[in-house]
């Protein structure tokens, strides 16, 4: 625990420090390209200053805060209405917990440091026949001497058009489970056979892409774990996202709240018992998304998390995000139907249609509120799975 | 924090997997395990905790069914605490049940200052038959005071609930004289001591909502796990399987913030009364699923599962509706949320 004294000093400092620093007309960038420069531009102010990695380790320069420190760092963010790092997200939070959990000395020398001087990683791990079924990866990887050599297709990739590095999950057997034949790469984006494709969402961002892979060479060193036994690594990578950035994300919905009470009060609506109660709710809903967060961080500094912990904050916060945006767009009525500028890399920006659009992006991506169903189902209350064998 | 979980433990381990056990033993158990001394300051002799030590408490009370009215006899408590009327705490606190109303309608009082006669009707004070007093606030008259159940012009007579695991009183007064021995508060003190109670309150209807709906899903899973239909246990249904991790994500989402809020210090009135609504509501989520998920053995009085569907449906109004704490939510979250 830090004490209040320090904690105050800190969100001085850093109220100060974003006074000058903060961002501001990054809500009117229209430009994918523009966006992306900008996002760099912001995590190489904060890492200068030493914000940008608080949950590192206490080895690296910015890292070792608290949980109560990492708080009072992105409500300050959030306060001061900064961009959130979306480029940086996978390098900071899933390749570094990764390679700091799974990565050989010689992996972790090489590109941690790198990642605090902006080089950007993605996530190569759906495909188009393997999404929420993960471990039915088929992208191929075929050993050669001291390289593999990797075709396939994967989709569903956070900003890989912008990515320097890629957290590959490739099929190096065929044999036995489908869960072993799977190895955990790293790969250069601009490696030889490497091509990206950006996917054109239906709110008009373009969050997520297609990496198609044709005889891509990685060499060994770059395998993270065994061959074959990259499934473990993956559900480090993926246990990652599901801490800090639920909290992060919660704080900032919780921060956009006045959006939705502008809107009431624009439309003359302070008095109308059904709009209050149903602003209420969706208020008592959000201070629950944001202590469940809260929660499953200090249980798991405790080391006290338990199995499925993690599946129970990402669907709560998927599902009061939709409430969220469900509540903005009704108040927000007929003017939402009408197209409006989106703002890139937010979940809460008031407009509605694109808000509301981009909560799938959390109802989706990064396993389904059905697979967190099915995982709460069956690792929380431990109901019997259902047997396997159907055959078309 | 680890105060928090011995309590659990040691609520749970007292009351041992009963549900809806005698009222009177179970009060006699309440009081011997000193639950009544929660919230008594560590100066009159009490354990000086918090809303969390007694909410952990409720909790476990909402997972068995209790039957002892614990919550208005710590809400009582509690404002005996901040009047410090020592000789009164310890005669509440070993057993003699002093309690009140969870119905938040005030009787017509009257009176004038120092002289208080009392008139009107409290409705929802619990297990009155077995209370020596109750304690009757009113905001209008700028009193908070104990009267003795026993006193000329008190009648009471008991309001059969749906819900059998909890009895609710009228109370009538007629021209009752206030002793000024039995005074808690006046004035200016009254609405602190009553925001004191009111989050007991809230807290507690939250906290025993949330152990109720807990037990009702254990309950509804064990069943699903061993009835089987079309050769297999219906617990393999991911239909089913998925309706359970909702009622679970919902119930550990509240169970969150109760743990947070019961220990801010800031909290308002209607931050308790939003985390009340929202516990309330999805014990009577988790309870109505639970009967449907039971099928027609859920339909049957043997089987528990209408106790808790019941307890929850009188939650949801007891302390407040959930219209009324949504709304107060919604006006308290339009003052705090500006640009």
């Amino acid at each position: 625990m830090t004490d209040q004294t320090s904690l105050d000093a800190l969100r001085q400092d850093l109220r100060s420090w974003l006074a000058i620093n903060a961002p501001k007309d990054w809500r009117a960038i229209a430009d994918h390209q523009a966006f992306a420069t900008s996002q760099r531009q912001w995590f190489m102010k904060l890492v200068e200053a030493g914000y940008a990695v608080p949950h590192w380790p206490a080895q690296w320069p910015g890292g070792g805060r608290s949980l109560a420190e990492q708080k009072v760092i992105y409500e300050e963010l959030a306060r001061a209405d900064c961009p959130r790092l979306l480029l940086s997200f996978v390098s900071t939070y899933h390749a570094a917990s990764t390679l700091m959990e799974c990565g050989s000395e010689a992996q972790q020398a090489r590109y941690l440091p790198a990642i605090l001087k902006g080089e950007t990683w993605c996530q190569g791990f759906s495909e188009p026949g393997a999404g929420s079924d993960l471990a039915a990866i088929k992208t191929k990887a075929e050993l050669r001497g001291d390289h593999y050599v990797v075709t396939g297709q994967k989709v569903w990739s956070t900003m890989a058009q912008y990515a320097d590095k890629c957290l590959l999950l490739v099929r190096t057997s065929s044999d036995g489970p489908k869960q072993a034949g799977i190895t955990f790469l790293l790969m250069d984006m601009k490696a030889k056979g490497v091509s990206v494709r950006p996917i054109n969402q239906i709110q008009g961002d373009e969050e997520f892409c297609e990496i198609f892979l044709d005889e891509v060479a990685v060499p060994v060193s770059d395998r993270v774990g065994e061959d074959g036994k990259g499934w473990a690594v993956a559900q480090t990578t993926l246990s990652s996202e599901r801490g800090l950035t639920l909290m992060e994300l919660s704080y900032r919905m919780k921060g956009a709240m006045w959006r939705i009470a502008d809107l009431i009060r624009y439309n003359g609506l302070t008095e109308d018992a059904g709009v209050l109660r149903d602003f209420g709710h969706l208020s008592a809903r959000v201070d629950a998304a944001c202590a469940t967060a809260d929660q499953f961080l200090e249980n798991r500094m405790m080391d006290i998390e338990r199995i499925g912990d993690a599946s129970v904050v990402k669907l709560t916060y998927s599902r009061v995000l939709r409430e969220w945006s469900e509540l903005g767009l009704r108040l927000g009525g007929m003017a939402e139907q009408y197209r409006a500028p989106i703002t890139f890399g937010d979940l809460n920006t008031g407009n509605w249609m694109a808000d509301f659009m981009n909560s799938y992006a959390w109802t989706i991506a990064g396993g389904s509120d059905e697979i967190q169903r099915k995982i709460i189902a069956e690792r929380m209350l431990e109901m019997p799975r259902e047997p396997k064998g159907w055959v078309a | 924090m680890i105060e928090r979980q011995e309590l659990h433990d040691a609520a749970r381990a007292a009351l041992g997997g009963t549900i809806m056990a005698p009222r009177d033993a179970a009060w006699r158990q309440a009081a011997g395990l000193g639950w009544l001394l929660l919230p008594v300051p560590e100066e009159m002799g009490g354990l000086g905790l918090g809303l969390d030590a007694s909410a952990a408490v409720h909790f476990e009370m909402g997972r068995a069914l209790g039957t002892a009215p614990l919550l208005p006899a710590l809400m009582v408590i509690r404002a005996l605490a901040l009047a410090g009327k020592t000789e009164l705490i310890e005669r509440a606190a070993s057993g003699e049940l002093m309690t009140t109303a969870l119905v938040l309608k005030g009787p017509g009082l009257s009176g004038s200052a120092g002289a208080y006669r009392l008139d009107g009707t409290l409705e929802g004070v619990c297990d009155a038959d077995m209370a020596s007093h109750v304690l009757v606030i009113s905001a209008g008259l700028g009193i908070c005071t104990l009267i003795a159940l026993d006193s000329p012009g008190v009648a009471t007579s008991e309001r059969k609930l749906w819900d059998e695991s909890r009895r609710l009183f009228n109370v009538t007064l007629n021209d009752v004289a206030v002793d000024p021995g039995l005074v808690l508060a006046e004035g200016d003190a009254v609405p602190p001591m009553a925001r004191a109670i009111k989050a007991e309150m809230l807290c507690g209807l939250a906290a025993d909502s949330l152990g109720g709906a807990e037990a009702a899903l254990e309950m509804t899973v064990e069943y699903l796990k061993t009835r089987r239909q079309f050769d297999r246990p219906l617990a393999m249904f991911q239909a089913l399987q998925h309706r359970c991790a909702d009622l679970k994500t919902q119930t550990n989402a509240v169970l969150a913030l109760l743990w947070a809020r019961s220990i801010d210090k800031d909290a308002s009135t209607a931050d308790f009364g939003a985390l009340k609504a929202l516990a309330t509501d999805v014990y009577r989520f988790v309870s109505e699923e639970a009967i449907q998920l039971h099928g027609g053995i859920g339909l049957t009085d043997e089987y528990p599962a209408h106790h808790y569907l019941k307890r929850a449906l009188a939650n949801l109004q007891l302390g407040g509706s959930l219209d009324l704490w949504r709304e107060t939510a919604g006006r308290a979250a339009l003052k705090r949320y500006t640009a």
